[in-house]
């Protein structure tokens, strides 16, 4: 429980950390309609490391630092002109072709190393469970260096960012100034990917700052609401994956995305005052009801259509409520559905005992001769085999029920939901 | 006149050298260590090739276009089976039936072999009754070698039943070799048999099985999956209560979360090696078993001089 709750905090810190500068370097990313710039850069970075791995430099060593960043250098520089470029293809495009060939560029120099390549592909996996407390004084220090230097030419970056067109007509130099924009964006991701993988910084990036975007206009309001978000999703997501026993960065991903759908609905509610909020609201209601009725129309088609197919909504009824099955079958197709159920679960403890045996005899007790592990794992074959019969007996029963419910609930249900649904669009 | 002759010279070479290649049997094995016992069982009547480089995940490989060819030219094929060389069976659907499922060329090293953790469900599609898989990582108990070579002895039987006896006492000074071996490894480990270890990936029951080790649980139960945080704060108490002194893993395996665990309950990380070649200095079987035995009673010993 102390484990769990030490390296909770610390992954919590780290996350704070990391929604503090991504939230507002995803404003820009946003802004500038470049989503996809941060894994351009974590792999170029990653490039980078490759190149200084396969030349012998032991990974993270200063030369392979140093390395990924020159990568990241020249990944700014080729970023900072693709602007210039983008006349008749889009930035994006520009950015997604980075990104494939120096990933592939990767894969092929991996491809040709003898051993220990595995440390260069950590650099795109982190986990943020495994952060410790000196990356995070490490990743606090490195930010808020570059948070600092933002901060000082806030002016110039805001400036080049929404409005590049009148950035241009000051004087500005756009071309020095987007890459110092992307060299220090470079530095940043690529120190939080090797720390919290690519999908989590991904979400870090992107949907802070997305819900910040939905709910204002002003760009310090934007930060505010983007870090709080940020904060809530990742504790939300890493209490999930404690509570449910889950890994973690996906689990954190998850959070983030259920977030912004959350602020995505909710915002009509929130910003809308008065008859505008009255109307929002029935307007929810409506789709509600629909989206029920839809849904339960399609559901009594389908069990009408093919009732020996999968059928999502009675499986999940049925599972809360058994009776609505049970009223379909007769006394003696119960006793053998309830039976077939019993046995099943039944021969499933007897083998996994059988495996529990074998796995504890390896190191206590008299071995097993290589005969006997022969014949224990014919047993579990058999048991497997047995299992699978019972199974296909309570699918019989369940079917027989499903057609009985076909003409009792399939039929009527569609009829229903329709004839509610003509009464709704009305 | 000259350049005829350096043709017709370079002709000859040619034919010469495919005359000495043809003699030998061509054996593609899907793995570094199932290569090094077809070489103990044909020796220099094979010439012997791996597809799968053994440094790294051998199960997501992905097979090359000059694969196709090696296979093009082999009269043995030899394969780990059970779901672990999966990719294998995109390269012999366009192989020569020899060479296919049921094919005089076909070796499946697994037959025979004391499965362990068996399961039903396999994603090989074999025609008929499925008879499952179970945990792939069989080469790594030493006495299966007794079984593996007899597979491939019978295979090399089939496409060169000519040679038969040399084959059947290459394996038996093989076997005989192996034998005292795997005494003189017990023996090393025999002090530690219960002694609790967590691994990586569950790739090691076998070995677990033949030295008496006690593999407690595994860092990601499912192989890619991230562990979850109580998964870890589970193992991180199980480690301190049993006083667990090592985490075996294969050098591929990403190392954060062993260094973590074993900083946290004082453990130390071992990186054996899964395979022939996956190490510098592996050069074959015996030596795969005898640089992971002495790896494991080291640590062990290192654990039990430190405690006071």
């Amino acid at each position: 429980m102390s484990d769990a709750v030490q390296f909770l905090t610390v992954a919590f810190l780290v996350a704070i950390v990391l929604t503090g500068i991504h939230a507002y370097l995803g404003i820009h990313v946003l802004s500038r309609n470049v989503v996809f710039v941060d894994l351009a850069l974590a792999q170029i970075s990653a490039l980078g490391a490759t190149v200084a791995f396969m030349l012998g430099h032991l990974p993270q060593s200063a030369a392979a630092y140093g390395y990924a960043l020159a990568f990241t250098l020249a990944g700014a520089v080729l970023l900072s002109l693709s602007r210039h470029w983008s006349g008749r293809i889009t930035q994006e495009a520009v950015i997604g072709v980075i990104y494939v060939v120096s990933a592939a560029a990767a894969f092929l120099l991996i491809d040709k190393a003898p051993q220990g390549a595995e440390h260069v592909k950590q650099l795109l996996v982190g986990s943020i469970l495994t952060a410790t407390i000196d990356d995070l004084i490490r990743l606090a220090a490195l930010y808020a260096v570059i948070a600092a230097f933002h901060w000082l030419f806030r002016k110039r970056f805001l400036l080049l960012t929404l409005d590049p067109a009148r950035a241009q007509a000051q004087g500005l130099n756009v071309s020095g100034w987007d890459f110092l924009f992307y060299a220090s964006f470079g530095v940043v991701v690529t120190s939080s990917v090797a720390i919290a993988g690519v999908l989590l910084v991904f979400s870090f990036l992107i949907i802070p700052a997305a819900i910040g975007m939905i709910y204002s206009d002003r760009i310090a309001r934007k930060l505010y609401i983007g870090w709080a978000a940020g904060v809530l999703a990742s504790a939300a997501g890493l209490g999930a994956s404690y509570a449910w026993d889950l890994p973690t960065g996906a689990t954190m991903v998850c959070a983030f995305g259920v977030m912004l759908a959350l602020a995505g609905l909710a915002r009509p509610l929130v910003t809308a005052r008065g008859e505008e909020r009255r109307r929002a609201m029935r307007r929810a209601r409506h789709l509600l009801i629909n989206g029920i009725l839809i849904s339960s129309a399609l559901s009594g088609a389908w069990l009408a259509l093919n009732p020996r197919a999968d059928q999502p909504l009675l499986d999940a009824l049925e599972a809360v409520q058994p009776a609505i099955r049970d009223y379909f079958l007769s006394p003696i197709e119960r006793d053998i559905y309830a039976s077939a159920a019993n046995v099943e679960s039944k021969i499933r403890g007897e083998s996994s005992r059988i495996g529990q045996l074998e796995r504890e005899s390896r190191w206590q007790g008299s071995e097993l001769t290589d005969d006997e592990v022969r014949r224990l794992a014919s047993y579990v074959q058999s048991f497997q085999e047995m299992q699978k019969g019972e199974q296909f007996v309570q699918r019989e029963i369940r079917n027989r029920a499903r057609e009985r419910q076909r003409w009792a609930i399939g039929v009527p249900l569609l009829l229903i939901s329709l004839g509610l649904l003509l009464v709704t669009l009305k | 006149m000259t350049s005829i002759q350096l043709l017709l010279s370079l002709l000859g070479l040619a034919l010469c050298c495919g005359a000495a290649a043809s003699d030998r049997i061509r054996v593609v094995a899907t793995t570094s260590d199932l290569r090094s016992l077809v070489e103990e069982v044909g020796k220099e009547q094979v010439e012997a090739i791996n597809l799968a480089p053994p440094t790294r995940d051998v199960e997501a490989y992905e097979p090359r276009p000059q694969d196709a060819q090696k296979l093009r030219d082999a009269k043995l094929v030899v394969r780990i089976g059970l779901d672990y060389d999966l990719w294998f069976n995109r390269l012999l659907v366009d192989a020569s039936p020899d060479l296919r499922r049921g094919g005089r060329g076909y070796v499946d090293a697994s037959i025979g072999v004391p499965l362990l953790e068996i399961r039903a469900v396999s994603f090989d599609a074999t025609p008929g009754h499925s008879h499952g898989a179970g945990n792939p990582h069989y080469w790594l108990d030493p006495a299966n070698a007794e079984v593996i070579t007899g597979g491939i002895m019978e295979g090399l039987i089939r496409v060169d039943p000519d040679r038969a006896r040399t084959y059947e006492s290459n394996r038996n000074a093989f076997l005989a070799r192996l034998k005292p071996k795997i005494e003189e490894w017990r023996r090393k480990l025999e002090r530690y048999a219960g002694a609790p270890v967590i691994a990586c990936h569950n790739s090691w029951p076998y070995l677990a099985r033949r030295f008496r080790l006690n593999i407690i649980d595994s860092i990601e139960p499912k192989p890619g999956i991230a562990p979850s945080p109580s998964h870890l704060a589970g193992l991180i108490r199980k480690m301190q209560e049993q006083r667990v002194a090592i985490i075996i893993k294969q050098p591929f395996e990403p190392g954060q979360t062993p260094k973590m665990l074993a900083e946290r309950a004082g453990a130390r990380v071992v990186s054996l090696a899964p395979s022939v070649g996956s190490v510098p200095g592996i050069d074959d079987y015996l030596a795969l078993i005898e640089y992971d035995v002495s790896l494991l009673a080291t640590a062990f010993e290192a654990r039990r001089g430190g405690k006071p």
